[in-house]
């Protein structure tokens, strides 16, 4: 798939923009601060109807207006899908082929994207919650009644966490209530690991051959998933529920203690391992981002062999951070068939056939124009 | 902008309900001043009356005129089966459907703890009472299929497991009359989970 055209309307630094785009690499140039990488988030956000860098939509409107419109045409195997996003301070409204979407689980999917921004280079080094955003955002794209069950599972672990703080300071002893918040809690979160087991699998698969290939034969990747209570891939969900019950009946007293639920998948992990070896505790600085550029070019392998369409791949500022043997593979990688928007300051010094035939643009204040 | 007294106090009076924001309320407000005045004497009287008159009914937590309400009151219904539900609005709902001929009972509300709502904050207390007499040998959980609905339902389930009572769950799933094509992706899903034999 890749997006014919974009329009902006209040949008960070954007007053107005209009851009049509084809199927190919798209380089954004510009000095710092100018609005490139506002450019990649907008598309972004129009996939995942929310930012990578905020959690905060308000941020994403125009200083001093009211609301934030961004609008695209994404063309598929299918035809062309007109797809919206109003960002106000009251919410968000999202529409697909003027059909407006109430749950956001029906908006998010429509179109596919995959950002590797700098801080993905922090994927293996970074802390879990950045690894735990990652696949929560992946297998989301894929799956939207993941995204509904993740919804679920996060309201189920507010009223659970609250409740454990209510039994804390004494407010409350009615242990009938925390018995049937956490068989709730069970419930979802053994759905949730299932599914992420699932998905780390085939990710593994795509990103093993990968990692050899940059590695020049020499790596071989492995991807964990590193689950706060002991359930291992091969379980079915039966014996995942009682692994569960037994771990929670011990820690009972402690969270209680504690007043806040210490185990499940908001508290697992993700480890990868090059030749055996823990990347993240043992790997150079070199390996751990040959891992995360594996990961993320096994990502766009994995959209497609799901949904049967390349996505759109999103590179903001990580061409001038990868060596050249990196940078070559990558565009070797994505030539010819996946869109990219590409932003940096400056192409000179990538000598690649694909940024040869690019289109390019120019970023100034807020303003963006197709070099000729 | 400035207006004079009685009438935004009517703007204010009438954004204290609910999804009425100011425009709303100064456009009803204006419209009320173009209306006949027994018209407004009418809806001002309808306005009392509806908040003097109505309580809830003792048994079921119904809103209600009469105490005992209608449903409790009339004796062709069955009462052997009692359909929990957590709004007097779930029980119209329930009625115009015209399929169910047990009684109901009214909690108000869910089991959240995020909002400080408990078991002892519903109309729990009363269905223990209702189910000491033996007449009742099903009770139907009609809370709402979300967190807060779910867990109410099996809360009152625990309670009541040990008094042998068949307690019974709404489904959910897909919309009758609806296109499989139509349903999205989450209710088919939950569909697909509450399948049965044929």
């Amino acid at each position: 798939m890749f997006i014919e055209q974009l329009s902006l309307k209040n949008y960070r630094n954007y007053e107005e923009l209009e851009a049509q785009f084809e199927n190919k690499v798209n380089v954004i140039l510009g000095e710092n601060a100018q609005g490139k990488t506002n450019v990649m988030e907008s598309i972004y956000v129009l996939a995942m109807a929310k930012s990578h860098r905020t959690s905060n939509d308000k941020e994403l409107i125009r200083w001093d207006q009211d609301y934030a419109k961004i609008e695209g045409r994404v063309k598929k195997n299918h035809g062309s899908l007109p797809i919206h996003l109003i960002i106000s301070k009251k919410g968000k409204k999202a529409k697909v082929n003027h059909i407006e979407k109430q749950k956001l689980s029906q908006f998010i999917g429509n179109m596919n994207v995959v950002m590797f921004a700098p801080e993905d280079l922090h994927l293996v080094k970074g802390n879990p919650q950045v690894r735990r955003r990652f696949i929560d955002m992946e297998i989301g794209q894929v799956s939207a009644v993941y995204i509904h069950e993740m919804s679920q599972y996060q309201k189920i672990l507010q009223q659970r966490n609250h409740y454990l703080k209510l039994l804390q300071s004494r407010k409350q002893n009615d242990q009938t209530i925390l018995e049937i918040l956490t068989e709730q809690f069970i419930g979802m979160a053994v759905r949730i690991i299932k599914r992420r087991f699932e998905f780390l699998q085939l990710l593994q698969n795509w990103a093993m051959p990968i990692h050899k290939g940059i590695s020049r034969g020499m790596e071989t990747l492995k991807i964990e998933y590193k689950p706060s209570v002991e359930v291992s891939e091969d379980q079915d969900l039966s014996k995942m529920i009682k692994a569960f019950e037994d771990k929670f009946s011990k820690v009972k007293n402690r969270e209680i203690e504690r007043g806040v639920s210490q185990f499940g998948p908001h508290r697992d992990d993700l480890l990868f391992f090059v030749n055996g070896k823990d990347v993240q505790s043992f790997g150079s600085q070199g390996q751990q981002r040959t891992t995360a550029l594996s990961v993320k070019l096994a990502e766009i392998e994995l959209i497609h062999s799901e949904i049967g369409e390349y996505p759109i791949l999103l590179l903001d500022d990580v061409l001038s951070e990868l060596d050249n043997y990196r940078q070559s593979h990558l565009l070797n990688t994505i030539q010819g068939k996946v869109q990219t928007f590409v932003t940096t300051t400056s192409v000179d010094g990538i000598d690649h056939q694909t940024l040869k035939e690019a289109s390019t643009y120019k970023v100034e204040a807020g303003v963006m124009k197709q070099v000729q | 902008m400035h207006y004079p007294e009685p009438i935004s106090k009517l703007i204010d009076s009438f954004m204290k309900l609910p999804g009425i924001g100011p425009k709303t309320a100064a456009r009803l407000a204006f419209f009320v001043l173009s209306m006949k005045e027994d018209t407004v004497l009418d809806f001002a009287k309808a306005l009392v009356n509806a908040k003097r008159n109505l309580s809830y009914c003792t048994v079921c937590g119904h809103i209600t005129d009469e105490d005992p309400c209608y449903i409790c009151k009339d004796q062709r219904r069955d009462r052997t089966v009692i359909c929990v539900v957590q709004d007097p609005k779930d029980v119209i709902a329930m009625e115009k459907m015209k399929e169910f001929n047990g009684l109901y009972h009214v909690l108000h509300g869910a089991i959240s703890p995020m909002d400080g709502i408990g078991p002892e904050d519903i109309n729990i207390a009363d269905l223990l009472k209702r189910l000491q007499d033996e007449t009742v040998q099903e009770v139907i959980l009609a809370t709402n299929p979300n967190i807060e609905g779910e867990a109410t339902a099996m809360y009152i389930s625990r309670l009541l497991k040990p008094s042998g009572i068949k307690i019974t769950r709404i489904a959910h799933g897909l919309p009758v009359g609806g296109d499989l094509e139509y349903a999205d992706e989450v209710t088919l899903s939950k569909a697909l989970e509450g399948r049965r034999e044929l």
